[in-house]
């Protein structure tokens, strides 16, 4: 018998919304009111989401992202500042009891076993992808996925983005950088560093198709049966509360 | 406040705001790209540095107590990078 887990496609949603609802099914997981999870979700409008550790005025340019009308939130997760682009990235979570057979005390080891299951995806597209750690899958030696999870209440909370498509001159429109001298270097930078999977492969991927692969990479990975479900009541209950009472407020984002 | 950055070789950013007296820390914020888990540990260790005398072995060694005693794992950055970071915020920063 396959161990069976919950597949969630939560769709298009604001940015606090999409972390409340990722801190609602950790809570849901931990109080065994729902089994582990897969959850893909998108962002609109597109957003900035900040490291724990990071501070927003440090990082963001705040008027940027207003005048663009993208949402700021920080995340519960460390790591660095992402621009998540409504149309260019897909995201993902991975809530699983901290006791489960793929779970480790190790968090690298850990980060290595489920980014496994991107990588089995990304595979099943032609995407040679790999694992680099701490955190990151590459292609070619390219970011084309970055990762980062937590553990809280007895269950592990693993997020990250997979892009289909990339703009680095956006996301420096976004981020503040050092100085503007080295804007431009920054942005090839990262041109050179981050490749996406429209770009790899020379043609355009739907969401629709990565879901799918991501799917099938996941289920091969961790040798479990992903399930089309459902968000309880009480998980959208308690992400309306924790969009309202945490994500959404000046108190979280602007705490560092 | 006196600031600094400090890019770990081969790992995170580190960024330190300071505010210190007579060569201890009054008041110290970490921030930066780096994982520490559990999260909220931070905080403590910044509270944890407050009256500390700037010297880095020392700021590091209690940084690295605090961690093991809590079971917490800090990957991108070592406690010596953070003390390493708040010894440039002293000695000079922006």
């Amino acid at each position: 018998m396959v161990e069976r887990w919950r597949l969630l496609d939560t769709g298009l949603n604001d940015a606090f919304y999409n972390m409340a609802l990722d801190e609602a099914i950790t809570v849901a997981r931990s109080r065994n009111l729902v089994p582990n999870t897969v959850r893909f979700f998108r962002w609109e409008p597109s957003a900035v989401s900040i490291g724990y550790f990071q501070s927003m005025e440090d990082e963001v340019d705040l008027a940027a992202c207003k005048r663009m009308g993208v949402d700021c939130v920080r995340r519960v997760t460390g790591g660095g500042a992402v621009y998540h682009d409504r149309d260019g990235e897909l995201t993902y979570s991975l809530v699983v009891k901290e006791d489960h057979r793929l779970i480790s005390r190790d968090i690298l080891e850990t980060y290595r076993v489920l980014c496994s299951g991107l990588v089995a995806g990304l595979r099943l597209l032609k995407v040679p992808a790999e694992f680099k750690p701490i955190n990151d899958i590459v292609v070619d030696g390219k970011k084309i996925s970055g990762n980062a999870q937590t553990r809280r209440f007895g269950v592990v909370h693993q997020h990250g983005t997979i892009l289909r498509d990339v703009n680095p001159t956006l996301m420096f429109t976004l981020l503040k950088v050092p100085s503007e001298k080295i804007r431009d270097k920054l942005i090839k930078s990262v041109e050179e560093r981050v490749t996406s999977i429209n770009r790899y492969l020379g043609r355009e991927v739907s969401f629709e198709e990565l879901k799918a692969a991501l799917k099938r990479g996941f289920e091969e990975a961790y040798r479990v049966e992903l399930v089309p479900g459902n968000l309880t009541e009480f998980e959208e209950r308690l992400a309306s509360k924790l969009k309202a009472e945490k994500y959404s407020t000046r108190e979280w984002n602007f705490k560092r | 406040m006196r600031r600094a950055a400090y890019k770990v070789e081969g790992g995170k950013l580190i960024k330190v705001q300071l505010e210190e007296k007579d060569g201890k820390v009054e008041k110290v914020r970490i921030t930066g790209d780096f994982f520490l888990h559990p999260e909220d540990l931070i905080e403590e260790i910044e509270r944890s540095l407050v009256g500390k005398a700037l010297e880095e072995h020392s700021l590091a060694s209690s940084i690295e107590a605090l961690i093991k005693e809590k079971g917490a794992t800090l990957l991108g950055a070592s406690p010596k990078d953070i003390a390493r970071c708040i010894l440039m915020a002293s000695e000079g920063g922006c």
